[in-house]
């Protein structure tokens, strides 16, 4: 089930009614677990069993973890668990990748040997849910954490229906206290949440699905030489898109949880005003990003032995980032450019960090866009098929092919594109310092209500036509 | 040490706003907003009707059984031919699975691969569009095809609602009234070096949930504007695009050349496959008349395409231009019947489409060695 979805409407209208009608704590956890079994079988109900399955191993190796009371054998609940999670996902998510890769190095070293092509269907979600199972028992084995004794509580942690199949990625930590005492109405913070599932939705549907997904589909989808302008046009219309289709959906998921009183951190803070990429990286995608920082960068060392093995580790990191995303060359390609270019970021600051003139808000705002168009150029890598399409698409942004490419999109589209990305960008410099919270609560009465009432009226224009969200295939 | 168990639990925080009042004002605009809409699209002449997705789609292909009288094809077929007439002619209810603006070859491939089905396929040809290797043609149909293969339980709740509401509703026309299509209508000056795609003629039909497609009054009134909206639509979609610029030339024709010789051989093998498991495949080719007749035989000349595709398979075959009876209408714009004649038409089609059956079915039988006279 899509958030963008009738069915949606319906089903979220009816678990709201139906768990805030009910006094007990222990029935609305039911009903919300119950809830979000559902939620996520209606994509595949076999799936139901995997979700199901993944749970209970972390949930048995969190509590063998702490019960263990030799350090083997909470490091062999830990590699049980690991091997798990990571097998399952490495088995449906990167089982033909894998095969593939393993018949090219065959043919370099001259044997011919085409491996059988698996017939996997690709679990919704399944990259997100199998983060947070992991930083479950994660946290155990680090001794940050106590296993809860419920496995309904740990079982509605993973399958929580608002953030289960596109994040954000919420820890155990964070979440399971949330549980132990019955969360209050609060009709603000019903309507709260109200406004966050609206603009989550208005994000997809209406600007990225409606004013940018066409334009970026054109251009990417073409199979030659696309016009200099075009290209460029492409790019920004898929940076854009990418924001806000991921953010979209970070953001409807915390509204839909705030509408059940629990609460997930933010997951995206104006990115694209970003000044550099490390900070680049803590405003886009926040719980990936930590999720990465803690539990791979800074076991692997992070900066604690040098600027040349903290430059390595970041490589590693954004490496395995890349990965994560999908089982493709060109997903590494992605995350490899964004570590060399922390690790290019990580040099200069080195050499120029204390310098006045880097504070300068005209320096500032130049590093900002260069930061920006950086950003979008390494989308190419993300959007592309394969490295041919990677290579054209350059050919055509720099005017380097040697002619002047096809022109796909109408002057509309192109005015759309660059009317969409300049409003975004103004709102990302305008936000950079402030949370969404902060910036609501400084807008009159009247302004809330007019923009909340565009963006209703704006969803309903649209007659959403269902498209799933970018993230739900990684 | 965190505790699963502690009292520690984070907690975002309310913009201090006057939520409850804030949200009634929303609520109250966004009605009267929506209200005032739906009386616009009432006045402009839209009326509630079902939007042909490939939602509705997959359902009709859902409901296709073993033996089933399944329609294939373009707009033409949805438009021209009525499915009460034809499920008294043949004692059972047709499954319309035509769609408009594309090509019904990968849905003739899919019946072919499905071991399931050894019904009967009526297939309207218009050349032009059957032969098309690739571009919106073919999209529609995989689209159609994809949404039926990989159809989740959510898509069909989500389908349910949207067809109660489409029921009621004007403004839900996905073809005229959606955000993105009224973005469509701005026009900006172009740049020289750009070429618009053609763009499919616009709303000027109803539909049900059996699919059967009825022409609009205004469309069918020759002068009317929705009238001359369609007319004046189907010769740029009929209109092929320039070759690609990053192909040469040659090289383009050859892959165009070699895609149709493909499609040539591709169809009469699925067309095989269906008689093999005792199905049946008879052609027509429906009512089209003016300059969009002249534009689709220059596209496609009528003896090298559908002469070859009849001839190979050595299939039973319904041209309407040899028929006096068929090919007395007039059509509105060109390319479809009205609502009223599309029923006078199929009664006039069935004795043909009869005929042709009992052809294809003696064939079927001679092909297994055995002779029948089975009634169609």
């Amino acid at each position: 089930m899509i958030f963008n979805s009738l069915t949606f409407v319906v089903f979220f209208a009816v678990v709201l009614g139906a768990y805030w009608a009910m006094r007990s704590w222990d029935a609305r956890k039911n009903l919300l677990l119950a809830a979000s079994y559902l939620f996520y079988g209606a994509w595949n109900p076999p799936f139901v069993l995997l979700l199901v399955l993944s749970t209970a191993i972390d949930y048995v190796a969190g509590a063998r973890m702490a019960a263990a009371t030799r350090p083997a054998a909470r490091k062999a609940w830990l590699g049980f668990s690991l091997l798990s999670n990571l097998g399952l996902l490495g088995y449906f998510k990167y089982g033909n990748f894998l095969l593939e890769n393993f018949q090219a190095l065959l043919a370099l070293g001259g044997i011919t040997y085409v491996v059988p092509k698996l017939s996997i269907v690709l679990p919704v979600g399944i990259s997100f849910y199998t983060f947070q199972t992991l930083s479950y028992s994660l946290d155990i084995y680090r001794g940050q954490l106590q296993p809860t004794r419920s496995f309904r509580d740990f079982a509605l942690y993973v399958t929580f229906f608002p953030q289960l199949v596109a994040g954000p990625i919420v820890r155990a930590i964070d979440f399971l206290p949330q549980m132990v005492r019955a969360r209050t109405a609060q009709p603000d913070r019903l309507a709260w949440g109200l406004f966050l599932m609206t603009l989550g939705l208005f994000q997809k549907v209406v600007l990225a699905d409606t004013l940018l997904s066409g334009a970026a589909d054109k251009v990417f989808g073409f199979g030659g030489l696309v016009a200099g302008l075009d290209a460029w046009m492409g790019v920004l219309a898929f940076s854009g898109q990418i924001f806000f289709d991921f953010a979209g959906y970070s953001t409807c998921a915390i509204g839909a949880a705030l509408c059940f009183g629990f609460s997930m951190g933010d997951n995206f803070r104006a990115p694209y005003a970003a000044v550099g990429f490390s900070d680049f990286w803590r405003r886009w995608h926040i719980s990936l990003s930590t999720f990465l920082r803690d539990y791979l960068y800074i076991p692997l060392g992070g900066s604690r032995a040098g600027l040349a093995r903290a430059l390595l580790n970041l490589l590693i990191v954004m490496f395995l980032g890349g990965l994560w995303h999908g089982a493709a060359w060109t997903f590494v390609a992605w995350g490899v450019v964004h570590g060399l270019c922390l690790v290019i970021e990580r040099i200069l600051q080195a050499v120029w960090g204390d310098a006045a003139w880097t504070e300068r808000p005209a320096v500032r705002f130049g590093l900002g866009l260069v930061t920006f168009a950086v950003v979008s150029l390494a989308w190419v890598f993300f959007r592309v098929q394969d490295f041919g399409a990677a290579m054209r698409m350059f050919a055509a942004l720099t005017g380097l092919a040697g002619n002047p490419g096809t022109a796909v999109l109408p002057m509309r589209e192109i005015a759309q594109v660059a009317v969409v990305i300049a409003g975004l960008l103004a709102i990302h410099w305008a936000t950079r310092q402030a949370t969404i919270e902060q910036t609501v609560a400084r807008l009159p009465g009247w302004a809330l209500t007019g923009v909340w009432s565009v963006m209703l009226f704006s969803l309903i224009l649209t007659q959403g036509n269902g498209n799933a969200f970018i993230y739900f295939q990684f | 040490m965190h505790s699963s168990t502690s009292n520690s639990e984070f907690v975002r925080p309310i913009p201090a706003r006057p939520w409850r009042g804030i949200l009634a004002a929303t609520v109250a605009l966004t009605v009267a907003a929506t209200t005032a809409w739906e009386l616009r699209a009432r006045a402009q002449g839209y009326a509630p009707r079902l939007n042909d997705t490939a939602d509705l789609w997959a359902e009709k292909r859902s409901e296709v059984q073993p033996d089933s009288l399944v329609l294939l094809g373009t707009s033409r077929m949805l438009f021209d031919v009525d499915l009460d007439v034809l499920e008294r002619a043949f004692g059972r209810r047709p499954v319309q699975l035509a769609l408009v603006g594309s090509t019904p070859f990968p849905i003739l491939a899919d019946l072919a691969q499905d071991e399931n089905f050894r019904g009967t396929v009526v297939l309207d040809l218009v050349p032009a569009m059957f032969m098309a290797p690739d571009g919106f043609l073919m999209e529609s149909s995989l689209k159609a095809l994809n949404r039926y293969r990989q159809w989740t339980p959510a898509q069909r709740w989500s389908h349910e609602l949207a067809v109660q509401l489409e029921q009621r509703l004007a403004f839900l026309n996905q073809e005229d009234l959606t955000l993105a299509k009224l973005l469509e209508n701005l026009e900006l000056p172009e740049r020289a070096s750009f070429h618009p795609p053609p763009k499919l003629p616009p709303y000027f039909y109803s539909l049900d949930r059996d699919r059967r497609a009825r022409m609009t009054e205004q469309a069918a009134t020759i002068g009317h504007p929705v009238q001359q909206r369609v007319v004046n639509g189907w010769l740029p979609l009929f209109t092929p695009p320039p070759p690609p610029a990053h192909i040469p030339p040659e090289e383009f024709r050859a892959m165009m050349g070699r895609a149709i010789e493909a499609r040539f051989v591709e169809t009469a093998r699925h067309i095989a496959a269906i008689r093999a498991r005792g199905g049946r495949v008879v052609v027509v080719r429906l009512p089209v008349q003016g300059p969009l007749l002249q534009r689709e035989n220059e596209l496609a000349p009528f003896e090298p395409t559908w002469g070859r595709l009849i001839g190979e398979s050595e299939l039973a075959a319904v041209n309407f231009a040899d028929h006096p009876e068929l090919s007395s209408f007039i059509l509105p714009e060109w390319s479809h019947l009205s609502a009223p004649d599309s029923v006078e038409f199929t009664q006039r089609l069935v004795p043909h489409l009869q005929e042709a059956l009992h052809r294809e079915t003696q064939l079927v039988a001679q092909r297994k060695g055995t002779v029948t006279t089975g009634a169609p």
